[in-house]
């Protein structure tokens, strides 16, 4: 490890940030969905209950808004340091200690820069593009909501019937913003930038989509809190690992290691089709996992990012949609950017690696448990309600496994070059919406074939 | 791929005149090239020259050779013992001094030195031009670091090395200095399988570069291209082989040539394996390199070449670089004219464009390796 000085401060950086980032919603969230309806509300004197309700229905919107900013700061600096270590560079380290306040400046400076609006440029839309382009991320953020944080009360007011639905028509909006910003620019290389981007995104729904409706198919649902509740306890029981089918197997080795009598028995009830279920078993994990691999792949391209970051590809087209924005609208489109990257690893997580959940089964409200907090706990978990442990610990695995993706995209930007848009399309329709369709027929019937009790958390048996 | 865009051109589209550059993230300096674009397919394309021009050659003339000398690393800033070394070379013709044969030896060495340097740089910018941002350029950075410190070193200069005089060389390393050397040449191999492991077969390089830019024999040969392009389009033309100068006849190395039409994969290869080349002419280098003189002339402010002309070239990263010099016996160049391998590989580029998407005019501009400053002089 010649760079492990450069390691240490980016994970230092990161820590620090992300610490920020939770403590900042989690500070928010508490004050204005507990403390303020709770609490200061009747000590004020106001004792009509609809300004508590009032107060618990802004809570979500409130948390989004300090959220995305905060964390679109830190992500556009874990995205620069994070290159700069594959690199073999040091990245941005002078404002600040380990240039941990760059990105706060950055955003600082643009918010002060002067707006500049082209000579020809149609004024409305120009103004218009940044809104349309980040407005969708912060709707279609809202029902993740209460996914991640393991339906907790105050978020759940969030939680829709259609939530996956809702959010992936919400995330599939910000191209009409790609689009004006690069006709109103009255820029050659910005409308060709545009153009592109509608193409690329009308391409790259598709695999997306399908990947994500196999997963409804496997939960029977659209609503994103019990697509996440079914893949509770463990790795196994993710939707990236056949999203249950293993849960008739861990059970059989479980008991069997025990010696337990009823071992078949319960093999038997799990696999109704003996080794049919078998075969199918293992069709629907590989099958799960080329889904998780095509939404990846028509995330980043749905995203605009490398490999697929035509539409301001920097190279061609200097830089594409955004060429003529400066100042604020240009941050509205960095900002969405970093969200939409956010967020499209947030459904992945709650989509694919169970969410909130613990990659192994362990007792996860330890720390916050009556007999290891002793006197505390009436005092910070009833009484306040400082600390939801099932929530608290929900939202940290997401942040993690969030994180953790990425980074895989920052990897992959540091590794790979860009396709041509020709190429693109290509790859787009003759190979990945082929695969998609397959992949789903092929699963359709693998889930019947393993009929296992995959639908109730926790099964029968 | 390309040829089935051309055909679906059965909807008429109007076409679009996009201006790129000359202050555009991708033209290696300021070249203006005014491109006609059906959708996204070029239809035609007029670059043009002269951003940068400087007039190298009326400030040659307008110079005493002393001064100019100084100056010339500025032409081809990549390559700067190259435009040194072509210099010194017609101007040692015409003089009739005979350089020492440490100083053409360590000619060898710092002229290969610097190939590897330009190829690295090229390596970098090319991936940038495909895309890849950020990621591998960097790589490529490191090692050239390295060997312009070891520039440094010897020059007091990283790029304007101002190194190779008329007459020899200006100052013999220490022994020190050809450790370090030694010390890189063992290392290098490693580091270019570094880049190979990254680039060579990654899907989506082969993607954008197989088959893309095919640059023909004869096309080449109209042209006036010279240097790896050449060499990659059936032409095995290279001055260290071919017209061997200095002491490259008595060093052993291969000369990569793809008996085919060159597309821009080729001539990545064709980089790569220069690259390999020259490090091992500076391990051969290393070990043959005699003792004795470095300088035949005395340099000073007024030196001065004998009356005369001449024309000399030697093999640059980017092709064949020449000089030619007419000389009246003054302090001064007469008449001076530079045969730049930019200029003539450049205007190959736009016959190579037309018919592709508008993101390869990129990729086959970085691929023929151009310098605008070497061709606009």
């Amino acid at each position: 490890m010649r760079n492990s000085a450069e390691i240490r401060k980016f994970s230092t950086i990161s820590l620090v940030w992300l610490s920020i980032t939770f403590l900042a919603v989690w500070a928010v969230c508490w004050l204005v969905g507990i403390a303020l309806p709770l609490f200061l509300l009747p000590a004020l004197g106001i004792t009509d209950p609809i300004w508590g309700e009032v107060c618990k229905a802004i809570t979500p919107i409130v948390a989004i808004l300090v959220f995305i900013p905060i964390n679109a700061t830190f992500m556009v600096l874990f995205e620069r340091r994070g290159l700069a270590l594959f690199t073999v560079r040091s990245g941005p380290n002078r404002v600040g200690p380990d240039g941990f306040l760059q990105t706060a400046a950055d955003a600082l400076k643009l918010l002060l820069k002067e707006d500049i609006t082209p000579r020809g440029a149609d004024i409305v839309l120009h103004t218009l593009a940044p809104i349309t382009f980040f407005a969708p991320s912060i709707f279609a953020a809202l029902p993740l909501l209460a996914a991640v944080t393991d339906n907790h009360p105050i978020f759940r007011i969030v939680n829709l019937p259609t939530g996956i639905f809702y959010v992936l028509a919400a995330s599939s909006i910000p191209v009409v913003g790609i689009v004006m910003g690069g006709w109103a620019s009255n820029n050659k290389y910005s409308l060709v930038g545009g153009l592109r981007s509608a193409a690329q995104a009308i391409s790259y729904e598709i695999p997306l989509v399908l990947s994500i409706i196999a997963m409804c198919m496997m939960a029977k649902t659209l609503d994103v809190v019990q697509i996440v509740q079914q893949q509770a306890g463990g790795f196994w029981n993710w939707n990236l690992f056949g999203g249950g089918a293993l849960r008739g197997l861990d059970r059989f080795l479980f008991y069997n290691n025990s010696d337990n009598v009823r071992a078949l028995q319960i093999f038997d009830f799990a696999y109704g089709h003996g080794i049919w279920s078998l075969v199918g078993v293992v069709l629907l994990i590989i099958c799960t996992i080329i889904m998780a691999l095509l939404y990846l792949t028509g995330a980043c391209a749905e995203i605009n990012r490398i490999p697929f970051d035509l539409p301001e590809a920097e190279s061609e087209l200097v830089s594409g949609y955004n060429t003529e924005y400066s100042g604020m609208k240009f941050a509205i489109f960095f900002l969405a950017e970093f969200t939409n990257l956010f967020i499209v690893s947030s459904i992945f997580v709650v989509m694919f690696l169970g969410g909130g959940d613990c990659p192994l089964p362990f007792e996860r409200m330890l720390p916050f448990s009556p007999a290891f907090m002793g006197p505390l706990y009436p005092l910070l978990v009833e009484k306040l309600q400082l600390v939801d442990p099932a929530t608290l610990f929900a939202a940290l695995w997401i942040i993690i496994k969030t994180y953790l993706l990425v980074f895989f995209a920052i990897l992959i930007r540091g590794t790979l070059p860009r396709f041509r848009i020709d190429q693109l399309m290509d790859f787009g329709w003759k190979r990945l919406i082929p695969l998609a369709l397959i992949t789903f027929m092929v699963m359709v019937f693998a889930r019947e074939m393993v009929h296992v009790q995959m639908v109730f958390p926790g099964g029968t048996p | 791929m390309v040829s089935e865009l051309q055909s679906s051109s059965s909807l008429k589209t109007d076409e679009m005149i996009i201006n790129m550059g000359p202050q555009h993230p991708a033209t290696h300096g300021v070249l203006r090239l005014i491109v006609t674009l059906d959708g996204e397919i070029v239809r035609h394309v007029e670059p043009v020259i002269g951003h940068l021009h400087r007039g190298q050659e009326w400030q040659g003339q307008n110079r005493t050779w002393f001064q100019y000398q100084a100056l010339i690393d500025r032409v081809d800033y990549l390559s700067g013992m190259f435009t040194s070394w072509a210099l010194s070379r017609a101007a040692e013709k015409i003089d009739g001094c005979v350089v020492p044969e440490r100083a053409e030896w360590l000619r060898v060495i710092v002229s290969e030195m610097n190939r590897i340097t330009s190829h690295l740089l090229w390596l970098g910018t090319y991936l940038i031009d495909l895309g890849a941002m950020f990621g591998f350029p960097f790589y490529p950075f490191r090692e050239r670091e390295k060997l312009f410190t070891l520039f440094e070193e010897v020059a007091g200069q990283r790029m304007m090395f101002n190194y190779i005089r008329i007459g020899g060389v200006q100052r013999d390393p220490k022994p020190d200095w050809f450790k370090k050397l030694e010390a890189f040449t063992k290392d290098f191999p490693d580091r270019v399988d570094e880049y190979e492991a990254i680039v060579t077969e990654n899907p989506i390089f082969l993607k954008r570069t197989k088959g893309v830019g095919i640059l023909t024999k004869a096309m080449a040969k109209d042209y006036g291209v010279t240097g790896p392009c050449l060499r990659c389009s059936g032409v095995n033309y290279d001055l260290r082989r071919f017209k061997p100068y200095s002491v490259y006849d008595k060093l052993k190395f291969d000369v990569p040539y793809f008996d085919k039409d060159g597309d821009t994969n080729d001539r990545y290869i064709a980089r790569i394996k220069e690259m390999r080349e020259s490090n091992n002419i500076l391990k051969q280098c290393l070990d043959m390199i005699p003792q004795g003189e470095i300088m035949a002339k005395k340099q000073i402010a007024g030196l001065r070449v004998k009356a005369g002309e001449g024309f000399e070239a030697v093999e640059s990263p980017r092709g064949v670089l020449g000089c030619y010099i007419i000389s009246n016996g003054s302090d001064k160049p007469f008449r001076f004219r530079w045969r730049n391998p930019s200029f003539s590989n450049l205007s190959c580029l736009p016959e190579l464009l037309i018919g592709h998407p508008i993101a390869d005019v990129m990729a086959i501009f970085g691929s023929i390796d151009v310098i605008i400053p070497d061709v606009d002089r």
